[in-house]
């Protein structure tokens, strides 16, 4: 009975394992718990073993355009955005290391911490150039499926883990076939719109032996200051080896 | 000169030893996955990478200063410090930077042509025009291993949350906050700095020599200092030990405590013994019946110097910062009342005894200068800041005020941006202290308006 029951469960174990296996994994994003929907969507927003990229930013408020070039290098959390243009501004960076944040301007040779919340250009803070972790930040809840621009999507709440992120609550929708996200209201505690931001991804790179669709573009819509759109494009991305000393503000050119 | 002799030295070593500068190989799993979107394979030889290993930046400043020179004791009719109220420089700053592999070199040579006049003291109606060429930081850095680099050059070494003042370095009282225009001189460093972990930095520093500082009444002495740094996951900190030739051994540690995305918390302070800093002690033997001594050398009771700060960024925009720095360091009542008795008394005999005129010229410039930072106990700063305003506009309010003697300067500054390639600028500062008030003995006012324009 013993020797059965040990076959039995052997066979059980081979069925599932296959089964598991076998079945592709959009089918199963119906079932895949909202963290794991998450950190599938951080991965193509930059949450990645070494990544490089360009920033081209636009800030448009009114009658008024600005721009930026960013160069950004990010490992895991941690990323390093260099202004390379215009002149004006060409040098300065941003350094985040987790959750800490230093500006460092040239000329300034002291690097000074700031908070993930202060303004960057437009409507895009300083948290917005560096690559997300929103599956390690925040509480995420499935609460409904919508369709965006065609596509169906779960709809998540996500509601931060602890104070230290740079938004209250967001709103994501996340494409169920793709498992990226394509759309984000970020809110106040209360509920009050401040932005919101609309992906695309049109970029794909090579992640464990597969290829996953990788940000390309990002459009950020004020809330509050009205007729305010920032709009960030990706270029240039660069899987690369990016060392602890690229992070390091001990060795950073200033 | 004797800069650019070294670093010519150094130009040539680097030119014999190109081979120095492969690209360091990636390790095997990231070498396999190397991809690049929307860009062809990299051409490897050395002309076509040049143009990415070499980076230049050409700063150009024109600015005039105003200074609304104040007749106190420290500067009797302005005679001894002999301040101009009038300056115009133009400045060119290029910075220059070449990376390749494991060679890191910087170099950031200037020229500075200066207009000065004088309104008060015996250059009342001089105007002078001077020119400076000089090279105020250059660096050298071999990365000997992934995690450990070697470097020597002219630097000007800041760290610290502090907005003012950064007790834990020892190298540099000054961090260049107060005037953003004005560069720090750099000194001469070579730096071991290692890497073991991420989250960890160990750094070897031996400040070799003065460089451009100036050490006025004290004297350079080498120095050398350990200095770890932790980063995690919502703070970072450091801890610093030094010890200077013959002078101070200094505990310092710093740390940023990241709140939540709008608070930040930090501190950053100093235990110190054995200062070779200035301070009034009775001295019969003077003529003034005191005098400043190094009284602290070889004394072997640690005093303290720490700032507490938090800054809060707001919802619309600006961000809040409030400090209080402690400065046991700094002068006592008691100290305070013999320095300025002391140095009205030096003031009196400058301008009126001159058999005394070297004596007074010696107390005025140990009392100009004592070798601290601040000069009495208790100071709060409070700091309103906002960045960014419609893109283009940089705005700064300042509030530094000496608990001890009531004195304070209001302080701001203004950056407004045109185009893509200049940068005007407006910073000012108002003294409110008296004759014998640490705030306000040099100074009433000053501005400084200008533009910088960058290519």
């Amino acid at each position: 009975m013993d020797k059965l029951e040990s076959e039995m469960g052997r066979i059980l174990f081979i069925l599932l394992s296959i089964s598991m296996i076998s079945i592709p994994l959009p089918c199963l994003s119906d079932e895949i718990p909202p963290k794991v929907i998450l950190a599938h969507a951080d991965r193509s927003r930059g949450n990645i073993g070494g990544i490089e990229w360009i920033i081209d930013l636009e800030s448009r408020e009114g009658e008024e355009l600005h721009k930026r070039k960013i160069l950004v290098k990010a490992r895991g959390n941690n990323s390093l955005a260099e202004f390379i243009a215009p002149p004006k501004v060409k040098g300065q960076k941003i350094l985040m290391l987790d959750r800490n944040m230093w500006f460092i301007k040239p000329g300034l040779r002291k690097p000074v911490p700031i908070s993930p919340r202060q303004k960057l250009m437009g409507g895009a803070s300083n948290g917005d150039i560096a690559s997300t972790d929103y599956a390690g930040d925040y509480k995420a809840e499935l609460v409904t499926e919508e369709v965006f621009q065609g596509e169906p999507c779960h709809v998540l709440d996500l509601n931060a883990a602890n104070k230290n992120t740079t938004y209250s609550r967001i709103r994501y929708w996340v494409s169920k076939k793709r498992l990226v996200g394509v759309k984000a209201d970020f809110l106040t505690i209360s509920g009050k719109l401040l932005k919101s931001a609309v992906f695309e991804y049109g970029h794909s790179i090579p992640f464990q032996d597969a290829s996953i669709p990788f940000i390309s573009k990002m459009i950020i819509t004020d809330e509050v200051v009205k007729n305010t759109v920032t709009t960030l494009v990706y270029t240039q991305v660069n899987l690369k080896n990016i060392p602890d000393a690229a992070f390091n503000l001990n060795l950073l050119r200033r | 000169m004797r800069t650019l002799r070294i670093f010519l030295v150094y130009a040539i070593f680097l030119e014999l030893a190109y081979g120095l500068a492969l690209p360091i190989p990636c390790t095997a799993s990231f070498a396999d996955h190397i991809f690049r979107v929307g860009q062809d394979q990299e051409n490897t030889s050395f002309w076509t990478q040049l143009p990415g290993q070499l980076d230049f930046t050409m700063r150009t400043l024109v600015y005039g200063t105003y200074q609304d020179v104040a007749r106190t004791t420290q500067n009797p009719e302005n005679d001894f410090l002999q301040i101009p109220r009038y300056l115009g420089n133009l400045e060119l700053r290029p910075d220059i930077a070449f990376s390749s592999g494991r060679l890191d070199l910087r170099l950031k040579p200037r020229m500075n042509l200066r207009w000065l006049a004088w309104e008060e003291g015996t250059r009342e109606g001089d105007e002078d025009l001077e020119d400076d060429w000089y090279v105020n930081e250059w660096l050298l850095r071999l990365q000997i291993d992934p995690s450990l680099y070697a470097s020597y050059g002219k630097e000007n070494l800041q760290w610290g949350p502090s907005y003012l003042f950064s007790p834990s370095n020892p190298f540099f009282a000054n961090n260049g906050r107060l005037n953003p225009i004005i560069e720090i001189p750099g000194m001469d460093f070579a730096r071991l700095v290692w890497i073991p972990r991420m989250e960890w930095t160990i750094s070897l520093i031996a400040n070799t020599d003065e460089g451009r500082q100036e050490f006025n009444s004290l004297e350079f002495q080498k120095t050398y200092a350990l200095k770890l740094d932790y980063s995690g996951h919502q703070g970072s900190a450091g801890l610093v030990l030094s010890h200077e030739e013959g002078g101070e051994d200094r505990i310092g540690t710093f740390g940023v405590w990241t709140a939540s995305d709008t608070l930040l918390l930090y501190t950053d302070f100093n235990f110190s013994r054995n200062s070779n800093s200035f301070y009034p002690v009775p001295d019969e033997t003077s003529p003034f019946n005191a005098s400043m001594q190094s009284k602290n050398i070889n004394n072997s009771s640690w005093k303290s110097t720490a700032v507490f700060g938090a800054s809060y960024t707001l919802l619309f925009g600006p961000t809040l910062t409030l400090e209080y720095l402690y400065n046991e360091a700094g002068y006592s009542d008691e100290q305070a009342e013999l320095y300025y008795q002391l140095r009205k008394d030096a003031s009196e005999a400058y301008t009126d005894i001159e058999s005394l005129e070297g004596l007074a010229l010696m107390t005025l410039g140990h009392t100009a200068d004592p070798g601290i930072r601040f000069f009495r106990k208790n100071y709060g700063i409070l700091r309103v800041n906002q960045n960014n305003i419609r893109n283009v506009l940089n705005l700064s309010f300042s509030w530094i005020y000496n608990i001890d003697d009531s004195s304070g300067i209001f302080h701001s500054e203004m950056e407004f941006f045109v185009g893509n390639h200049a940068r005007c600028f407006a910073i000012g500062g108002l003294y409110t202290g008296e004759d014998n008030e640490e705030f306000g003995d040099l100074l009433h006012s000053f501005l400084i308006l200008g533009v910088e324009y960058t290519f």
